[in-house]
């Protein structure tokens, strides 16, 4: 039976929180928006974003800068509608859907602005926490046009150079009416700089302090995370589970594979890796050069009495566990170890160093890359522990204003898979028809992948429960 | 040591060996759970309750050696931050001692007397400046040597540091040492905190006795500014410094990018406030399905007469503290109403029942929700034994860690609890908490630094309240008996 009593990590009965962007275009609002709702989600909190600007975009696809100019009575009327629609509809949200924390991602530069959405909030009873992110540093600022202007909708099929300069411009319009935020009421968190000076006033209840402990942990920094499971181990090559065993020959091979395999993709960036403290990951790791930390928490789940047994032989000792496993695998916690629910909050502090730090390669193992996996690709909790992630296979994913974008490399290394669909047995060798399509997710998709969901259509090949699949080239 | 009269931090009353540099004043016997450990030095082997991991070096999150060096004027709530941070740090397994400068000048001055008056002044005379010096130099080089030979990772460092270009001058230090520095400024602008402050923490030394509270309150103030005529607050962009107003109202922190325990630092002083208030602990009363974890069953009738008795006792002790408190010439305004918190399991909300009708707010908790026993539900000691005799053999060992089948842990419930924690901390009411046994043990046990040995032994039977009374220096507990009851919650004439 699954034993889920960690339900509600965070404090969230009474918390109804509108999180309020406050900041000028390029500042990294989207950004700051998407992730604390990825974050809040991958932690079991409701949580959802209302972008203005795709509201307004349905009216509006590709403005001029012009529409943004205050004195554009126009444009000022259909961004005041576009406000008040995303509004409307977060607070329907709220009261129907059970949302618990609404993103209202906008620029929201005025104190009008802000009075007016406050008081439809407070109205419902909803606490308003103000996230202003306030940047002079005009690097920072061009380094983001940059990359916002490759990847806006508002500038799709468009010359990058006149879209930047269009941006700018866009920009000058909102400067002549921004106000920041300094309402001493007002629950705020402002962000000066990237962090470099944050302030931080009238928080009022506890899932306020986390997410605004969340966002001082972020940066707009552009970056990648390179993601690895170890090299196929001893146990994997036995099909047993857990321990902590050596690497196989094939596992050995792709150790002295992998500074080629990412030694195009990471180039001469500064890069820190991260293994667990088992043998196979520091082992996969060892020829890699970059500055080495070993983190406990990235251990492999604890498959408690199970650590050490193959599948068929969970099936046939714990027969009915390994139904409930299936049944709900999230959930479900190996007798005497751990769930995936588990992994998730021993996790929370790797991930909030991995929001904090940069250029990061992590090698690890299969379930604590489902986890991180899923954090950062928006996966949901019923599909995560299902997804397979192969081995002898590098995935980066880089965090973008509108998505993490993902690509993968493979080592030519041949590597049993350790993939088990939902229901299927334990024995992975015949029984092809067992396969659950709609349960298995593979979002393997080799080349650039923009987006933070896995839609079924982008799903590349569904695996097939081959005892020994070898990877192609 | 006895109490001195110090006009800087003498909210000391305590028994603390300051300078003992090796550390070793373990004042409390280990299984004396209602004296607050949080002055202990904790044994290198055990592990702390909510730590995640060990490392060789004792140091957790990547982080090197910190020292957090606290800012400000008396009566600011420094010594609460410092002594409230530790406890947290420690809970998390951050291996972590405060260094409270005004101990080190009590011990250099001896008893009963005072620094010369010019102390704290810019311009002192050499004499001043040389024993300012002398004793400055004490506290750091224990404090160097809890950071290099005692495995310590973070060194709180408590005094006024009212200088700009003294302030500077210490973080350079402690770089050469290579530590990095943290600044905790405790900036206060409105009067009625910093008086509350006075009274609560500052006047209730011998030298008070006999006095009118407000008169008292004056006249530390006037000595207080007398004394420290020259305060900077900071404002060094170069330096890494936190910043509380008004106790928490705002925030500033300033270019603490630099690890995981800094920000975790920031997010626990955002849920921390230098008010104090009172916290109990119960029991819920018995339950028709009593000791069945998947039952969640509901009291019995013993169990609602339990929860009358306990809801009466309760009240009536407050009142008690009350009168006592106006009698004393505290102020009414400064009594804090009562918040209950239950678990979402039945009993605890129905304990809180009769409460709830009386006009209190009750709120529950999911997270309190008690220790899964697992597949030992509801088994003996000699079932356990016969069906698992190898986990039982585990439990005895370690019984904090230990996990039956299917179960939690002690150590899986604190952390699982952490959020209670900063909750705890973030409430401002006075606080009756209604749970588990196992619940309460974790809670009491982060309030008064139990070793992980100590809390899953502690008890709570039913015919006492713990009261757990805040001190700026140290927690103090207290039982209030629920009368008529015994420690099974059931009624005797």
């Amino acid at each position: 039976m699954a034993t889920n009593f960690l339900e509600n990590d965070l404090q969230v009965e009474d918390s109804h929180i509108c999180v309020v962007m406050v900041g000028l275009p390029a500042r990294g609002k989207s950004l700051i928006a998407q992730k604390i709702v990825r974050y809040l989600k991958w932690l079991s909190v409701n949580a959802k974003s209302f972008n203005v600007g795709s509201y307004r975009r349905a009216d509006t696809p590709r403005p001029t800068a012009e529409f943004f100019d205050t004195s554009n009575p126009e444009g000022e009327r259909l961004r005041r509608a576009a406000a008040e629609a995303a509004v409307t509809d977060m607070l329907r949200w709220f009261e129907h859907e059970n949302g618990h924390v609404g993103i209202l991602d906008a620029t929201n530069s005025t104190k009008a602005r802000r009075e007016w959405i406050k008081e439809r909030c407070v109205a419902k009873g909803y606490d308003v926490l103000f996230v202003e992110s306030k940047c002079d540093d005009e690097d920072l600022i061009m380094s983001n046009i940059l990359e916002v202007k490759t990847t806006s909708p508002d500038y799709v099929g468009q010359d990058p150079e006149l879209a930047a300069r269009d941006f700018r411009e866009r920009i000058r319009n909102y400067e002549k009416v921004y106000e920041t935020v300094d309402e001493p009421d007002s629950t705020y968190v402002k962000l000066i700089n990237v962090g470099s000076q944050v302030i931080i006033n009238q928080v009022s209840n506890y899932l306020q302090t986390r997410i605004i402990y969340f966002t001082m942990n972020l940066h707009i920094t552009p970056r990648s995370i390179w993601l690895s499971r170890h090299g196929e181990s001893e146990f994997n090559v036995q099909g047993k589970i857990g321990g902590d065993a050596s690497l196989s020959p094939r596992g050995l091979a792709y150790a002295d594979a992998l500074p080629e395999l990412v030694k195009h993709s990471i180039g001469d960036k500064n890069v820190t890796l991260w293994t667990s403290t088992m043998k196979r990951t520091i082992q996969t790791a060892r020829h890699l050069t970059y500055l080495k930390k070993q983190w406990k928490a990235l251990d492999e789940l604890d498959a408690g009495v199970c650590d050490g047994l193959t599948y068929e032989e969970i099936e046939s000792k714990y027969p009915e566990d390994f139904r409930a496993r299936d049944d709900d695998k999230y959930n479900y916690r190996y007798q005497g170890g751990e769930s995936y629910r588990d992994v998730v909050i021993r996790l929370e502090p790797i991930i909030m160093e991995m929001e904090r730090g940069e250029n990061i390669m992590v090698v690890t193992h299969q379930a604590i890359l489902r986890c991180i996996y899923a954090y950062f690709m928006n996966i949901p909790q019923d599909q995560s522990p299902w997804m397979e992630i192969p081995l002898h296979t590098v995935i980066k994913l880089t965090p973008r204003a509108y998505g993490t974008q993902e690509e993968r490399f493979k080592a030519n290394i041949p590597a049993v898979s350790t993939f088990r669909a939902k229901y299927t047995s334990a024995n992975m060798g015949g029984e092809e028809g067992l396969v659950d399509e709609d349960k298995v997710l593979s979002p393997a998709a080799t080349g650039a992948q923009v987006n933070g969901v896995v839609h079924p259509d982008e799903v590349e090949s569904i695996v097939t429960p081959h005892h020994t699949a070898t990877t192609p080239a | 040591m006895t109490l001195t009269v110090d006009w800087f931090d003498f909210a000391s009353d305590y028994d603390y060996s300051a300078s003992d540099g090796t550390g070793n004043s373990l004042l409390r016997r280990k299984s004396n759970i209602d004296i607050d450990a949080i002055h202990n030095i904790p044994l290198d082997s055990e592990m702390a309750p909510a730590q995640l991991y060990s490392t060789e070096s004792g140091r957790l999150f990547h982080s090197g050696k910190i020292a957090i060096v606290t800012v400000g004027l008396p009566a600011r709530g420094k010594t609460h931050v410092s002594v409230a941070l530790s406890r947290y740090l420690r809970w998390l397994g951050v291996k972590t001692r405060a260094f409270h400068l005004g101990d080190y000048r009590r011990a250099h001055m001896g008893p009963g007397t005072d620094v010369p008056h010019d102390y704290f002044f810019i311009d002192a005379t050499p004499s001043s400046v040389k024993l300012r010096q002398t004793i400055l130099q004490k506290c750091r080089l224990d404090l160097y040597h809890f950071l290099d030979h005692e495995m310590g990772q973070v060194a709180i460092y408590d005094a006024v540091n009212p200088t700009s270009m003294g302030r500077k001058q210490l973080a350079k230090e402690f770089m050469k040492h290579d530590i990095q520095t943290i600044f905790i400024e405790s900036y206060v602008d409105n009067p009625k905190i910093i008086e509350e402050n006075v009274r609560s923490v500052k006047i209730s030394s011998p030298d008070y006795q006999g006095w009118d509270q407000k008169d008292a309150v004056k006249d530390y103030i006037a000595r207080m500014n007398a004394k420290i005529p020259h305060f900077e607050t900071m404002e060094e962009k170069e330096l890494n410094y936190i910043k509380m107003i008004n106790a928490g109202e705002r925030i500033i922190v300033n270019n603490c990018r630099f690890g995981y325990l800094p920000n975790r630092i920031v997010f626990y002083l955002m849920n921390l406030h230098i008010k104090s208030r009172q916290t109990y602990f119960a029991r819920a009363g018995i339950s028709s399905q009593d000791d069945s974890y998947k039952a969640d069953g509901d009291l019995c009738e013993e169990g609602v007469g339990y929860a009358k008795r306990l809801g009466e006792a309760l009240l009536e002790n407050r009142n008690k503290e009350r009168e006592a408190f106006i009698a004393n010439g505290g102020s009414p305004e400064e009594l804090k109403p009562l918040t209950v918190w239950t678990s979402t399991r039945r009993r605890t909300v129905a304990t809180a029942t009769y409460l709830q009708e009386s006009g209190f707010k009750v709120k529950q908790r999911p997270q309190m929700s008690q220790l899964n026993p697992g597949d030992v539900e509801r088994m003996t000691e000699r079932q356990i034994r016969a069906k698992y005799p190898d986990e039982w053999e585990r439990h005895q060992v370690d019984p904090y860690h230990h996990r039956f089948p299917r179960g939690e842990s002690y150590h899986d419930l604190a952390v699982r609890m952490e959020p209670i924690i900063l909750e705890l901390e973030r409430e401002k009411n006075d606080l009756l908490i209604i749970a588990h046994e196992s619940v309460l043990r974790v809670l009491y046990g982060y309030l008064m630094a139990c070793s992980t040995s100590d809390i899953p032994t502690l008890r709570f039977p039913r015919n006492e309240i713990v009261e757990i009374i805040p001190e700026s220096y140290n927690n103090r507990s207290k039982r209030i008996p629920v009368p008529h009851t015994n420690p099974k919650g059931v009624y005797v004439p």
